[in-house]
Order: C-alpha cells, then structure tokens, then sequence
C-alpha cells in the first residue's frame, strides 16, 4: 500500500516530458502535418487528372490516430485518410449535403 | 451628448441589437470566417501550454531577442512527393517549408494574414527584390493611416515593413499582390498579423531568396482561409 502511495506521488510530482524544442510552438486549430496534407493532394491527383490543382482546403485528427484531409481539385471536392507514417488510406469523392 | 443618448433606454436596447447584428453581418460578408486560432509555445518553467500573443512575442523578443525556438530556421522531416525547391507555407501552423532532397526540408517561421485576411492557393515566385519599395495597395491606403502616408511609395530600408527582401508571388504572368518578405517587426512571427502576405525575419528571407529559383512553385494551405482567385 505504502509502495503504492510513492509510487502515486511520484507519478504526480513527475512533470510531463516536453516535447521537442522545434515542437514548442503550435496553435489551438489541431490540422494535419503539412506533408501529410500534401501526400493526399497528391493522391487525389492521381484520381483528379494529370493536370489538376488539388490544393487542401481542411484537416483534421480522426478518433483512430489518422488525419482527414479535404482537397479541392479545382472545384472538386476530395476526401482523404492518411495515417502518421504517410501511407494514403483512401483518396474518395466528397459527400454533398 | 449623442443622438442616441438622447434616446429612451428601450430604444437604445433596439438599437444596439441591430448594430450588433449588423457587424455580424458585415463581418461575415467581408470574407469567410477563417478558422481562428490562437499560438501557444510551450513553458518549460511551468510544463504547459500558453497563449503566445502579440504582448507575449514582444516580451519574449525583448528577453531573447529571437522568436521561439520553434520558429527558428531548422532542417526537418518532410515526406512529399514535391520537388525539392518548392515553397510549401503552413499558414495555420505559421510555418515556412523549402523542400530538400532526401525527404527533408529547411523550415522557417512566418507571420501571416489576420482573420479575413488569410488565404490559400498554388502560386509561383515570379520575381524577387533586395531592400524594395514598398507601396501599399489602394484598399490599405483607404483604411490604414499610417500606409496612406506611403502611397507613393516607401524605399527600401530597415523600417520598411517588406525588410530586406521580397519574392513576388504570381498566378501565370499576373502579380498576385501578396509577396514572402522581412519584416521590420520580427516579434510577429508566430502570429497572424499582415494584410495576406507571408512575413519572415530577415535573415531567414535572405536565406530562402539565396536558395530558390524564380518560377519556384508555392502552395500555401490555410484551413479556413478564401481560396486564391486572382486579383
């Protein structure tokens, strides 16, 4: 019970590590990494056409770790799924409404 | 006294809710509602997370005289299929990318628009300047005093607010009106501060114009922000 108990304040008087020192600086607006970002518009390019601009327009942590990235290809909206280690889940025509 | 103190107290109520309802409107109207969001860095002292505004970045440039580590120029990790030399620009994480061979990229930290003035689109440097003029557009002559003084133009120097170098950004052969420049204020950086334009330190800027090639290709992202369609 007694070790318990240290082990306890220790655990509370332990302070978080810190993330790295180029890691110090972020906003409140939580998007996806800028490559990842651009990973999926690159993806999506594949789908769109040769020529297509496909720029991200939003993005977003998913539940399960991933990030969604919304892409426009000149008008055309894109949904995708890309994971931390840069591998594109899936590359999909938004859902209107 | 103003006419609206002149006015019964019920009156005055209705009144106050239309002017609020209408600067809610004109504020939605000028242009999409970016996705605010505010800078935090990390204290180390205090192992959290605080709000890094203009107050606290000039506090901070006053002590260090740099912006936070995080914002210094840094070689990272950079997994794209973009050729090395394209500028790549995080507006809503205030952060600047040259792509590098070898998955890697030099990154800067940069100051950009405030809300509303935000923006996002795939550009090109279309030509690049040491020390230049700087001349305000027409729209912030109308609504800033301190440029309307300038509107024949500022030349080059340290208090010019484009610093010691600016690369024009264009869509095709036509000037987009916004540049990636110095700055005369390098506590900005970190924050969402200019009229649309990409403000760096200028140390950092003589290093990016030192090392990209006119025609570079540009993608800025800014979630939230009105997509580029020309001038």
């Amino acid at each position: 019970m007694a070790a318990m108990t240290s082990v306890a304040l220790l655990g509370a008087c332990t302070p978080p590590t810190p993330p790295a020192p180029e890691s110090m600086a972020r906003t409140t607006l939580q998007t996806a990494p800028a490559d990842l970002q651009l990973l999926c518009a690159n993806s999506a390019a594949g789908v769109a056409g040769p020529n297509a601009k496909v720029l991200p327009t939003a993005s977003r942590q998913l539940p399960d770790g991933t990030f969604g990235v919304d892409l426009d290809a000149g008008g055309k909206k894109f949904s995708c799924v890309v994971d931390n280690n840069g591998t594109v889940r899936s590359v999909q025509p938004a859902q209107s409404g | 006294m103003t006419a609206s103190n002149r006015l019964p107290a019920k009156t005055n109520e209705v009144g106050r809710r239309k002017l609020t309802l209408a600067l809610i409107a004109a504020a939605v109207c000028v242009g999409p509602l970016a996705a605010w969001a505010q800078t935090q860095i990390y204290d180390s002292k205090t192992h959290t997370w605080v709000n890094y505004d203009k107050k606290k970045a000039r506090q901070y440039y006053a002590r260090n005289n740099q912006a936070p580590e995080a914002f210094r120029m840094q070689t990272v990790t950079f997994r794209t299929a973009e050729p090395p030399g394209t500028i790549i620009i995080d507006g809503n994480q205030h952060f600047l990318y040259l792509v590098q061979p070898g998955g890697q990229a030099i990154r800067y930290g940069i100051g950009v628009g405030r809300e509303g003035f935000g923006w996002a689109g795939i550009v090109r440097v279309g030509r690049t300047a040491e020390w230049p003029t700087w001349t305000p557009p027409v729209e912030m002559v109308a609504r800033d005093p301190n440029a309307a003084k300038w509107a024949a133009g500022m030349p080059g120097g340290p208090e010019n607010p484009l610093g010691a170098r600016a690369l024009y950004l264009y869509e095709g052969d036509q000037d987009t009106i916004y540049r990636i420049h110095g700055t005369a204020e390098p506590w900005t950086i970190g924050l969402d501060v200019s009229s649309g334009c990409i403000r760096m330190n200028n140390d950092d800027i003589v290093d990016l114009a030192s090392r990209i090639k006119i025609g570079a290709k540009v993608i800025v992202l800014m979630q939230g922000a009105a997509l580029y369609k020309g001038v």
